[in-house]
């Protein structure tokens, strides 16, 4: 039987899941990234390599997130999409007609809005990480409270106290203040998550029609105290699907089968990549003001990819001896 | 020696620059016009101009940086109005002054004032000004302003046509008079693009928007390739008349493109910080989801805005309509 790798590579999670041909999951994996996105793919692969049930072979691997192209090359992937389309994909057929989904991630948030299956319309968060799970994750620290424990602690609260969540510096010290003055811990989280669902509603929900059945994705949706405060704010019962903090990757997975069926083979280079050395480069391309800081992506001793130059010289073209010493030089 | 005007590739340059340039080459001058935005100049834009400006007015700054030591003069136009009953940006009527206190070591700047607010004809009170640096003789004045408006309705007529204003520029600096066929752009979905002209065609501004979208099979219109008449015709739409021209096209641009046939959907393009941009993108949304027509983007343009981010939401909404046609 077939199996189908999906990967979402994103700023704090690096999630692997395994789908059958039925668009079963059969595996997933949640690490973290840790700021190293080639390690954490690697990490990732060796770790779902040895829970492959026998029999399942891999007939195609799909990216998404911030890292898909850096990833994509890493494993040589058939399809490389964009975490909004993935979220959408998996949301549609892992929660039966769902109208709207909430992904909370580390730095970013999404609603998506689907309508008879398909999306209709969607907003992302804009410059500002206020209303995201890094946010959460920092007040946790300071607080001294494991994030895992977040949500239950939250969930004791009998009255919420109100914390400015329109930007996390002011939140940060309007907190403080709170706990000053000696509300309880229960109440003070019990307030951030009202505060973080306040701000997402406002800001990236701001206008649009949520209807039900509504599902909560993304590695947020663990925490029961956000879940908690948006029904309370909704007045909708609210969905946390399983496998919830994975569901970038499991529609990259979905698509990544589509892709492949389409073109009759996988462009997969194997479980071997785990143990190849690539490296990450960068320099700055002195040959106009624009100083790109190129990225250049190397391993076996052959330069694979590049990107992230405005003109396109470097990503587009072949890499030829001439150029290859330039690079060296400016190396 | 003919005598050196600068025009910096900078807000209205994208309006309204085959016009300056007809005028002053006709009264014998020659035109410079700045390099292409590039991250310096934006930096040193950044740098000199007062906090509180915009994007595009920063950006303006480094443009004239980039010009005044190679022109002996500069031309900044006071620009209050450019119709009757209707106003441009407050910042635009003081970017003459703003650039004058701002920047040291400035050549002579032609600041007249173009105000067509109560009259149309002040449009040559301005020019007329203008050209009496070059020439005493009224007659070669007239005659250039004369030029410059047969200059602009080329520039328009080729922007009706299916260029856009940035292509157009090229054409006739290239020396292409008049074209009557549409440009090809290959694609399989149209996509109009709402935003103002100095942020969606200055490719490092918008992160080469355009290429990006046509890269990804999508043919770009913008309220360039409208007449003026469809623009004012849709805004009348609004209960209460606009009086920011800027914001007008925008919204009598997209009023159109949301009930033609041929728009797969729109993108709207909002400077950070700017105010009109943030009443426009709101009232464009609320409409298109009054009609529940073609889908909208909503994309915020920032000094510090990473491209990424960028190309995740195009992907996205392109991917969208796409989806959505293969469920038709």
């Amino acid at each position: 039987m077939r199996g189908y790798l999906g990967v979402d590579v994103g700023s704090v999670s690096t999630n692997i899941v395994l789908i059958d041909e039925n668009e079963n999951v059969i595996e997933t994996l949640y690490i973290r990234t840790q700021g190293q996105p080639i390690a954490a793919v690697q990490r990732g692969l060796e770790y779902i390599r040895d829970r492959i049930p026998s029999g399942i072979e891999i007939g195609g691997i799909g990216t998404t997130g911030s890292g898909r192209h850096l990833s994509g090359i890493i494993v040589g992937a058939d399809s490389v999409k964009n975490e909004i389309t993935t979220h959408a994909v998996a949301a549609s057929k892992l929660v039966p007609g769902v109208q709207t989904v909430f992904e909370i991630g580390g730095q970013d948030s999404k609603i998506i809005i689907l309508r008879n299956g398909v999306v209709a319309d969607f907003a992302m968060n804009t410059v500002c990480a206020a209303g995201t799970g890094s946010f959460l994750d920092q007040q946790a620290a300071r607080l001294g409270i494991p994030i895992e424990d977040f949500g239950s602690i939250a969930l004791k609260s009998k009255s919420p106290v109100r914390i400015a969540g329109r930007c996390s510096v002011f939140a940060e010290s309007d907190m403080i203040h709170k706990q000053q003055m000696g509300h309880n811990l229960a109440d003070i989280l019990a307030g951030l998550c009202e505060a973080l669902v306040r701000n997402y509603l406002n800001n990236v929900g701001k206008g649009k029609e949520i209807l039900a059945p509504v599902a909560f994705q993304g590695g947020v949706a663990a925490n029961v105290g956000i879940k908690r405060a948006f029904e309370k704010a909704l007045g909708l019962e609210i969905t946390v699907p399983p496998h919830f903090n994975v569901m970038g990757a499991v529609g990259a997975a979905m698509l990544a089968r589509e892709t492949a069926n389409k073109t009759g083979r996988t462009k997969f280079k194997g479980f071997e990549v785990a143990e190849e050395k690539f490296r990450a480069a960068s320099f700055e391309c002195g040959d106009c003001p624009n100083l790109c800081e190129v990225i250049e992506i190397s391993g076996h001793g052959r330069i694979l990819a590049r990107w992230n130059d405005k003109c396109g010289k470097w990503s587009n073209a072949e890499i030829t001896g001439v150029k290859r010493n330039r690079i060296e030089n400016l190396a | 020696m003919r005598l050196k005007v600068g025009i910096p590739r900078a807000l209205l340059y994208y309006y309204y620059y085959p016009m300056w340039k007809g005028f002053f080459t006709a009264l014998g001058a020659e035109v410079i016009v700045s390099s292409r935005t590039t991250k310096d100049i934006l930096d040193k834009g950044v740098k000199q101009a007062v906090d509180e400006a915009c994007l595009p007015v920063k950006l303006f700054f480094g443009h004239v940086l980039d010009l005044k030591d190679r022109v002996d003069c500069l031309f900044i136009p006071r620009i209050v109005s450019v119709e009757r009953k209707a106003y441009i940006c407050p910042k635009f009527l003081g970017l003459p002054d703003m650039v004058r206190h701002n920047i040291p070591h400035l050549p002579p700047v032609i600041d007249v004032t173009v105000n067509m607010c109560r009259k149309e004809k002040n449009l040559y009170k301005a020019f007329g000004e203008a050209g009496k640096i070059f020439t005493g003789n009224p007659f070669s004045i007239r005659k250039a302003f004369k030029y410059g408006l047969e200059e602009q309705e080329r520039f328009e007529r080729l922007n009706r046509v299916g260029f856009l204003p940035h292509e157009s520029i090229e054409k006739m600096n290239k020396g292409l008079v008049a074209q009557n066929c549409s440009p090809h752009q290959h694609g399989e979905m149209t996509l109009a693009l709402i935003g103002h002209g100095y942020n969606i065609f200055d490719s490092y501004i918008s992160m080469n928007l355009i290429g990006k979208l046509r890269d990804m099979g999508v043919r770009v219109v913008t309220a360039d390739n409208l007449s003026g008449s469809i623009i004012e015709d849709r805004s009348n739409e609004l209960p209460k008349r606009l009086f920011w021209s800027l914001g007008k096209r925008m919204i009598g641009s997209a009023f159109h493109f949301m009930r033609s046939d041929g728009i797969d959907g729109i993108i709207h393009v909002a400077s950070f910080g700017c105010g009109p941009d943030s009443f426009t993108g709101e009232i464009i949304e609320r409409h298109m989801r009054r009609r529940g027509s073609a889908p909208l983007l909503n994309l915020t343009i920032d000094e510090h805005t990473g491209e990424a981010g960028i190309v995740t939401r195009l992907e996205a909404f392109i991917d969208m309509i796409r989806w959505r046609r293969a469920a038709q």
